[in-house]
């Protein structure tokens, strides 16, 4: 029975000065403590009695978590700790990387973007995460401090089930790098929920194109689904049939077909795994139709 | 349960607070300072009845610590007037017909501020966008929205 | 921009004029129950509650909470073992023995902070023994299936109530009028389906908070959310043996109730606990997940239905069972199932009825009140199966529903003769709204458009004897201040009764005061505010004790100007003479008085009225036929459409446009009257497509917003018409009745007659998600 506390039992608020304090407090306090960044996630699951945390660590504001930064020819540096409005509207992810600004564009309320950041969104983990898929498809690689210093940590592999990533107790992931996309990259990111806003994805579908003269068509795909697994899904079997083929119709819907066959959604309260299967075909087709449409031009 | 000293602005006044760490913003408004215009309707950043201006931007206030706001600038349903005048919002809302219980009245109405704050001349579907995250049951939306789009054509008349 | 200028409004009534409690509740200054403070002797209150649909409790043990340090004490059901509830007697204010519904409270924890109350909660240790539960209402109607209540024969009931002893059955209400055996061969057309309509919440944004204190003499006040202080106060006095007098409820401004904040529901648990803690206010404020799981609930309805017609589409027979799954108790369901009972033929003219609508007991959450009082739930099927019959019969659903639909005169299947309703005008009004009978192509290949439309009924659904009561109190300044004892809710009834007694009064609309908060010490008495009720029976008491005052102002000025009453008049908040064509300001006199013609004294004083009324012509029903002369005191009729498109692709419903129009016999505030329309067509809307409690093994899965999902701004259409019709009440102020519920009351059948026009299919049972019409078109071959 689902019965959470009226507010937050009673924790505690660390705010540390330096990364390192930060880290050390982390890995001092394993299964306790935790990093704490726009609090959506921590206070809700905290409130719900799901996570038995009894300090939260601000890790907002510590060295390398706060700005966004743009490199031309390398990429984008978004800091950990800002928020996903801020990313959203900022010009150079517009100009650079809309599928990002059009995933944040999904997650929840204004209200509440306003605090949500997207690294919380990936170390959540959660399968739902509606910004992960962008993230993952654009190259992004989190940026770590642990209690062995500095170290990069790709997104793909990094996820490990439901709320489970390669973090250890003591790291804080202070940044997101993602690489610059070739020029003519088109993404979307078609999210389905029971309500037209504000839900939690039933099935959350990113795709991003891009040319690649490698492949057989001149574009290589990618696509990442939410919510029909334990961790955020690559469709590697769909990318291959599109780089493998001339895309027409036909591929298009195959590679579909080949996503939906990839996931091994569950029933839940928001849909059942019969309806998510379907869903991730037809979202993926239109997706993919969206995107071929928009690319050759 | 260590308790935590933070200085911040409200509605233009500086206040002091002695908070426990575990205290929300919402919490703390409501139950430290007295400002109850600010409302709970799930305490899981779900209905936007707390919703608040943090720092000139619309959040959840139940989704935001005490302990956090140290230094920051908050506005709350209470300092939305200024000098004895409604902001545009109020006067529209009334006159629009878009408030029955005003329970969610509140959060409407900041989220709606920011919304102009930040956009002067939103679309119909900006606006609803924008309050997508405060529930009403009462109203149906309609006349709310209607509202926030006269206030919009009020405050910056299309040249 | 002018809102805020000072106005004067004469004559208010059918004008509308800006509501009167919204300066409050746009600057945040209103005060909600939860934003009384209390100070520092304040008490929280948090429950502990039964994990299971059904079990024994073997043993409580408080002890380990009691050690906690800021707990003040822990009451369990063995300190309170009187019964309470609202018709039938059948719950204890906590778990005796037994519990019946997951959520159920066993225990509260009284402690110096919310915090440490929720903490002790979990250091309480209940051993349970888990029972077989009922978790369906048809199944628990068989006979054999396990007793809830095997003392049900016992309860106290009142005589319009008839439980079945020895079943899970709480009520029992049946039609039996013409005979529908003998009518069936001479249908041309028959249709019969089985429709399941599921347990929905409220959703008041304010969540129930209750606040009570009880002084060391023994006087109780309780602070509540409620729709109801006045049946709190005589519910709940005499549960706690308390004398009606010495207990006090005051119920500040409300965030919303829709039925959820009608009766007693966890008010009585501070209540307990003050016993226990004089001198000590005990708050108790409900988490949005418990608003969700422990509250009363809409209840689920499975509906067996029967219908048919002659080769012309005349409706000839009609047999409705209904099983409504009233959960552990019911305090309101029994109700519910009468109402559904006498209205079941929803608003249509049938010579043969047979009904039998059953509450059954099940272990699932409490059905309570909900807007629209079982009407939409029964709407849901009824109106369906008409929608059908007429495809079936090959008629156009419009001129189906004008060609059946009730009429004045109409003798109804309660035996009740029909005042004259606008049914036929509000059909035409919606269709013509709608471009009914124009197909318009989608908005694109992948997607399909339909029409649909529905009718609705509702009576107020209370006892016989529902009062209300009301005081006008004239002020020296002119103005007037009205007391009453309805809530207001937000519906705008404050407004609604000042524009009432300054239409009576003769004075402007803007120099009434409605004063609030309701406390029942000193507000004169209503019944509750459920029903659709307030602006015909409350309004009708303002309006009696509007004309009470006025007589009084008018016999002083005549004595004063030997003149006779009847020749004199208030007008703009002067008395005028028609003969002499003298006036005076009422200022000053209707407190001060007049001096005597004579200069010999004075004549007059403090002007108070003072009004009430009561419906004194509502009968009993035969039990066994469900006969009577007048099953209720009158219907509020009305239509609803929208126009859809489903998403070939997702299965998601878009409204892209929708109509409602109700007879509400006389618009005392137009603008109001359309708000109540939109807002409640836009909740049914919700209930339509979104909305259902996933009770599994008596659990509910989605007890929160994420899971339990409502529309929101950007999932209502931006074009919903309203159009009101007034055919007069003849009881009531001004030729009034009732809107509050109804336009909540057609959303979900409307949504399925538009779903059938677009797809060709029937998706009966509610709601119509995105993945069951997905699923729908795919098993039916509409998409691969
Ligand atoms: C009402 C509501 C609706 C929501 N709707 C959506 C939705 O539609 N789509 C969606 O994707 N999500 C949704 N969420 C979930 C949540 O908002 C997002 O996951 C959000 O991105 C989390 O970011 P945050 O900064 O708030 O994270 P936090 O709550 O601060 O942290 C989230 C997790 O990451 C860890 N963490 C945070 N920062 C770091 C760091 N620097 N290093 C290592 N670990 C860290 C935390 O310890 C925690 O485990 C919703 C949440 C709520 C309350
Ligand atoms: S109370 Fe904060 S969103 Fe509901
Ligand atoms: S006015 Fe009641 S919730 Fe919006």
């Amino acid at each position: 029975m689902h019965n959470p506390h009226p507010g937050l039992p009673e924790i505690d608020y660390i705010k540390p000065a330096t990364l390192e304090e930060a880290s050390r407090f982390l890995a001092s306090h394993a299964g306790e403590a935790r990093p704490f960044m726009g609090g959506t996630d921590c206070i809700v699951r905290i409130r719900d009695g799901v996570w038995k945390t009894k300090y939260l660590v601000d890790v907002k504001g510590l060295d390398g978590t706060d700005g966004i930064r743009f490199e031309a020819g390398k990429g984008l540096t978004i800091g950990a700790a800002v928020p996903m409005n801020k990313v959203a509207a900022h010009p150079d992810v517009q100009k650079h990387y809309p599928v990002l600004v059009e995933a944040c564009h999904w997650v929840a309320s204004y209200q509440l973007r306003s605090r949500a950041t997207i690294v919380g969104n990936i170390c959540n983990a959660s399968p739902a995460g509606d910004t992960i898929g962008a993230c993952m498809l654009l190259g992004g690689v989190l940026r770590v401090f642990g209690p062995d210093g500095m170290r990069d940590e790709p997104l793909n592999g990094f996820f490990k089930g439901p709320g489970k990533t390669n973090l250890k107790p003591g790291d804080i992931a202070t940044a997101l790098f993602l690489p610059l996309p070739p020029a003519g990259s088109v993404g979307r990111y078609i999210k389905l929920g029971r309500n037209r806003l504000g839900d939690l994805a039933i099935v959350g579908v990113t795709a991003l194109g891009y040319p690649d003269a490698s492949a057989a068509s001149g574009f290589r795909f990618g696509i990442a689904l939410a919510s029909v697994a334990p961790v955020p899904l690559r469709a590697s079997k769909a990318e291959e049939i599109l780089a493998g083929k001339a895309i027409d119709e036909g591929v298009i819907a195959e590679a579909a077909q080949a996503a939906m066959d990839a996931c091994t959604p569950i029933d839940d309260t928001r849909g059942s795994a019969r309806y998510r299967k379907l869903m991730v075909r037809n979202l993926t087709r239109s997706a993919l139709v969206d995107i071929w449409t928009k690319i050759r031009k | 349960m260590s308790f935590h000293r933070i200085t911040l602005t409200i509605n233009h006044t500086l206040y002091q607070v002695d908070i426990p760490g575990h205290l929300t913003l919402l919490q703390m408004l409501r139950e430290k300072v007295g400002l109850t215009g600010t409302k709970n309707g799930c305490a899981s950043g779900e209905c936007g009845a707390c919703t608040v201006l943090l720092n000139g931007d619309a959040v959840n206030s139940c989704m935001v610590l005490a302990a956090e706001c140290d230094g920051a600038d908050v506005v709350t349903i209470e300092g939305l007037a200024q000098d004895g005048e409604m902001d545009s919002l109020q006067k529209f809302i009334i006159e629009e017909g878009g408030v029955q219980c005003g329970f969610c009245t509140p959060g409407i109405l900041m989220s709606a501020r920011a919304l102009l704050n930040r956009n002067p001349h939103p679309t119909e579907f900006e606006i609803r966008e924008a309050i997508s995250g405060n529930l009403c049951r009462c109203t149906g939306y309609n006349r709310i929205v209607a509202a926030i789009s006269k206030a919009a054509q009020y405050e910056h008349p299309a040249a | 921009m002018a809102v805020v200028e000072k106005q004067k409004t004469n004559n208010p009534v059918g004008k509308s004029v800006p509501r009167n409690d919204v300066l409050e509740k746009v600057t945040g200054t209103a005060i909600y129950t939860d934003d009384i403070q209390f100070g520092p002797g304040l008490l929280h209150c948090r429950v502990v509650r039964s994990p299971y649909p059904h079990a024994l409790i073997k043993k409580i043990d408080v002890s380990k909470a009691l050690k906690l340090p800021g707990v003040k004490g822990v009451v369990t059901g063995d300190d309170f073992d009187e019964y309470i509830g609202l018709y039938l007697k059948d719950r204890h204010l906590f778990a005796r023995g037994k519990v019946r519904f997951v959520g159920e409270p066993v225990a509260a924890v009284a402690a110096t902070t919310e915090e440490i109350a929720e903490a002790a909660v979990e250091l309480v240790e209940v051993e349970y023994e888990e029972l077989e539960p009922v978790l369906d209402p048809e199944f628990g109607a068989q006979p054999g299936a396990p007793l809830i209540h095997p003392d049900l024969g016992s309860y106290e009931r009142p005589n319009f109530i008839f439980p079945v002893a020895g079943t899970n059955i709480s009520n029992h209400f049946k039609i039996r009028k013409g005979d529908t055996e003998a009518a069936w061969p001479q249908c041309a057309a028959i249709v019969e389906h089985t429709f399941r309509v599921p347990h929905v919440q409220h959703v008041p944004i304010e969540p129930h908070v209750a606040v009570a204190k009880m002084e060391e003499n023994g006087q109780m006040t309780l602070w509540a959310s409620t729709q109801s202080p006045f049946a709190q106060r005589a519910l709940l006095a005499k549960t706690l043996h308390i004398p009606e007098s010495d207990f006090r409820v005051i119920a500040p401004t409300i965030g919303g109730g829709f039925g959820c904040k009608a009766g007693v529901t966890m008010e009585s648990i501070p209540c307990a606990v003050a016993m226990k803690f004089k001198g000590h206010p005990i708050k108790l404020r409900l988490t949005r997940e418990e608003e969700f799981y422990t509250n009363f609930v809409r209840q689920g309805l499975v509906i067996h239905l029967k219908v048919g017609c002659d080769k012309d589409g005349n409706l000839l027979a009609f047999e409705n069972r209904m099983y409504w799954d009233g959960g552990a108790y019911t305090e309101y369901g029994v109700n519910v199932t009468r109402a559904g009972g006498y209205s079941s033929t929803g608003p249509y003219d049938i010579p043969n009825v047979k009904t039998d609508s059953m509450c059954v007991y099940t272990n699932h959450p409490v059905g309570g009140a909900y807007r629209g009082f079982g009407m939409a739930e029964l709407h849901t099927g009824v109106d369906q199966v008409m929608d059908m019959l007429a495809e079936k019969i090959g008629m156009d659903p419009v001129e189906f529903h004008k060609r059946n639909c009730v009429q004045g005169g109409d003798v109804l299947a309660t035996g009740m003769v029909i005042h004259d309703v606008g049914i036929k005008e509000c059909i035409d009004k919606v269709a013509q709204a709608l471009d009914w009978g124009v197909k318009e192509p989608p908005s694109s290949p992948n997607k399909l458009r339909g029409k649909g439309i529905a009718l609705a009924w509702k009576a107020p659904a209370m006892p016989p004897n529902a009062g209300s009561s009301a005081l006008v109190k004239m002020n020296a300044d002119g103005t007037v201040t009205v007391s009453v004892g309805g809530q207001e809710i937000g519906q705008g009834t404050f407004t609604a009764m000042a524009q009432i007694a300054a239409e009576t009064l003769g004075v402007p609309y803007e120099s009434v005061k409605v004063s609030g908060p309701i406390d029942t010490r000193y507000s004169p008495y209503e019944w509750q505010t459920v029903a659709s009720r307030l602006t015909w029976s409350m309004g009708n008491a303002v309006r009696n004790a509007a004309l009470d005052a006025k007589k009084k102002v008018l016999d002083m000025v005549a004595e004063a100007w030997n003149e006779d009453p009847k020749d004199l008049d208030i007008k703009d908040g002067y008395v005028i003479s028609y003969k002499t064509e003298e006036s005076i300001s009422i200022k000053d006199i209707v407190v001060y008085g007049l001096p005597k013609p004579n200069d010999q004294g004075w004549i007059g004083g403090p002007v108070v009225g003072a009004g009430s009324f009561m419906p004194t012509y509502v009968t009993g029903l035969d039990a066994e036929t469900g006969q009577g002369d007048r099953a209720v005191v009158h219907y509020t009729t009305g239509a609803e459409g929208v126009e859809i498109e489903v998403d070939k692709e997702t299965g998601r419903i878009t409204i892209l446009r929708a109509a409602c129009s109700f007879d509400v016999g006389k618009a005392i505030n137009p603008a109001l009257v359309k708000q109540q329309m939109e807002g409640g067509f836009v909740q049914g809307l919700s209930s339509a497509l979104f909305e259902g409690m996933q009770l599994v093994g008596g659990v509910t899965r989605n007890p929160s917003f994420v899971d339990y999902r409502i529309a929101t701004a950007a999932d209502v259409p931006p074009e919903i018409d309203t159009f009101i019709v007034e055919h007069a009440q003849d009881d009531g102020p001004f030729g009034a009745r009732g809107i509050g519920e109804h336009p909540l009351v057609p959303s979900i059948a409307a949504v399925a007659a538009a779903l059938h026009d677009a797809t060709g299919l029937r998706i009966t049972n509610p709601p119509f998600s995105a993945e069951k019409v997905y699923l729908a078109l795919l098993d039916a071959g509409l998409v691969e």
